[in-house]
């Protein structure tokens, strides 16, 4: 009676131990939050054109990135994650400090080697390789990444935006796989991409309607990586007062391939693209058009020694796949055909000088203005179609 | 400096190399996970972020040491078969656009003993393949 009862008590405190361990072990299951940032200053000078603020007649100061970053497991199937970021870039960007992205990632479905997820909130967008990570200076290939595929210009397009993503990730015998799916309404209200799709800043405002965008990624055994990008966006324009142009509408729809090669120390990457662009209703000053852009890049990464890098890369970008020199767009505008296309050899050095400091050195050759700034560059005559450009950043990470 | 680390790394590999059946860095797990031994296929996915459970369904908690610490620099290569900046560059992209959380990073061997042998599901390595007092060590198959 006596040992039955004491086999009770004991089974008893042993239940509770068992209902109470697995509490415990939450608590201590390692931090349930991660902080991480960054900062990086550039120097950058040119010859015939300016980049990110007076590289010209001097040296310019105006390329700085900043950036804290924050996830927290809220719960086992739960992680908020979002970052705040510093950006200066010459007359392109002037913002500052904003919040880059603020996301809620909700795991439903797990297993060992396979999960699938929504995250929602204001999402970084899945375009190619670099660009949910393109304001990190450790996670790019370069000080500026191949402005064809990543055009600053339309940054704010790209970057993130309101909306959602079903995503999903298996490691299966041949390679791993992820996907992405969703919908956002993406951000066109910004000087630059009214300078890059509009041709000029504007008196009104286009308004991002609704985006679709998917991106396939397989990662073969043979460290091979390749990836397939979707996106197709919308926007309809609202003219200012005393506008010259009508309630038009833009799309822009895209399919990038990715293909990279990792070997020993040598990285080969290659990302290709034929965007195409629509604008329709803006009246007689911006008549109709449909234009494929044609850009891609090859680029090679050396890691030769442990902390250093070498990188060469060659990046084309045309703006009308159908009048790659620009002679149709100049006999018809009288402005410059070197507006129409740009293909930049660039050259880059890389040194983790110690795990938390990274220093790069970069230099550019470019033939043509197709992605020159426009804001830097304010008159249009005054552009040149050769010129070179220099770059030195040093980044910090804590 | 780099010169150095850079023969340094060059004599681990090759002693891997020259030595593949010396008993080098060990994998350690905390007691409450299961099994004895680990496949390399699974070593990789884990540190690469893609499996991020145990086959008990319990979470798995990465530690890592600095990316120029030599054991790290044993383990990355010898053992994962990749270079620590490859490693470093796949945390980055997925922790900053807030796939996954990056490891957890300590600073010696010993912080490495200690959060392993306190954090349940906690996977980590040191330079010698020992028992340690509170740590399971795996098997590589």
């Amino acid at each position: 009676m006596t040992a039955s009862r004491r086999l009770g008590w004991n089974s008893l405190l042993l239940g509770s131990l068992l209902a109470v361990s697995p509490v415990r072990a939450d608590e201590l299951a390692g931090p349930r939050y991660q902080i991480q940032g960054f900062a990086a200053q550039g120097l950058i000078g040119s010859t015939n054109n300016r980049f990110f603020g007076d590289s010209r007649n001097g040296v310019s100061t105006k390329f700085t990135e900043a950036g804290l970053h924050g996830t927290w497991q809220a719960l086992d199937a739960v992680r908020l994650s979002g970052q705040i970021l510093y950006r200066r870039a010459g007359e392109s960007d002037q913002d500052g400090l904003r919040v880059d992205y603020a996301q809620a990632d909700w795991q439903f479905y797990q297993t060992e080697v396979s999960q699938l997820g929504l995250k929602f909130g204001k999402v970084k967008l899945p375009y190619g390789l670099y660009n949910e990570t393109r304001d990190v200076p450790f996670t790019r290939s370069g000080i500026l990444l191949p402005q064809s595929v990543y055009v600053d210009n339309s940054r704010d397009l790209l970057l993130a935006a309101p909306g959602a993503f079903l995503h999903g990730a298996s490691v299966q015998e041949y390679g791993a796989f992820d996907f992405l799916l969703g919908w956002v309404r993406p951000n066109f209200d910004s000087p630059s991409v009214d300078y890059s799709f509009l041709g000029n800043t504007r008196p009104g405002k286009l308004e991002g309607k609704g985006a679709l965008g998917a991106r396939l990624r397989w990662d073969l055994p043979t460290d091979t990586t390749l990836m397939l990008t979707y996106a197709n966006a919308r926007a309809e324009y609202a003219p200012g007062s005393s506008d010259t142009l009508a309630a038009g509408k833009v799309q822009f729809r895209n399919i990038l391939f990715t293909v990279q090669q990792r070997l020993d120390t040598v990285t080969l990457t290659a990302e290709y693209g034929e965007p195409r662009f629509d604008t329709a209703g803006f009246g007689p000053f911006l008549p109709n058009s449909h234009r494929v852009i044609q850009s891609g890049y090859l680029q090679g990464e050396w890691r030769f020694l442990p902390a250093w890098e070498l990188m060469l890369r060659h990046d084309i970008f045309y703006r009308d796949k159908h009048d790659k020199d620009g002679h149709l767009f100049a006999a018809a505008t009288g402005l410059p055909a070197h507006s129409m296309f740009a293909r930049d050899t660039t050259l880059g050095l890389r040194w983790d000088t110690t795990p938390n400091l990274m220093l790069r050195a970069e230099f550019h050759h470019v033939d043509g203005t197709g992605w020159l700034p426009g804001p830097d560059n304010p008159v249009f005559l005054g552009r040149e179609q050769r010129w070179n450009m220099w770059l030195l950043q040093a980044a910090y990470r804590f | 400096m780099a010169q150095a680390y850079f023969f340094f790394w060059r004599l681990v590999l090759l002693t891997s190399l020259l030595s593949p059946l010396t008993a080098s860095a060990g994998i350690i797990v905390n007691p409450d996970v299961e099994g004895h031994s680990i496949s390399i296929a699974s070593l990789r996915n884990i540190y690469t972020l893609r499996q991020t459970l145990w086959p008990n369904h319990q979470p798995i908690v990465v530690f890592v040491l600095p990316d120029d610490h030599p054991a790290h620099v044993a383990f990355a290569k010898e053992k994962l078969g990749l270079y620590p900046y490859r490693l470093r560059q796949t945390w980055d992209r997925m922790s900053f656009s807030g796939m996954a959380s990056a490891p957890i990073q300590v600073k010696d061997e010993n912080e490495m003993r200690a959060r392993v042998r306190a954090t349940p599901g906690a996977i980590g390595y040191t330079s010698k393949d020992m028992v340690y007092d509170g740590i399971k060590t795996l098997r590589l198959e």
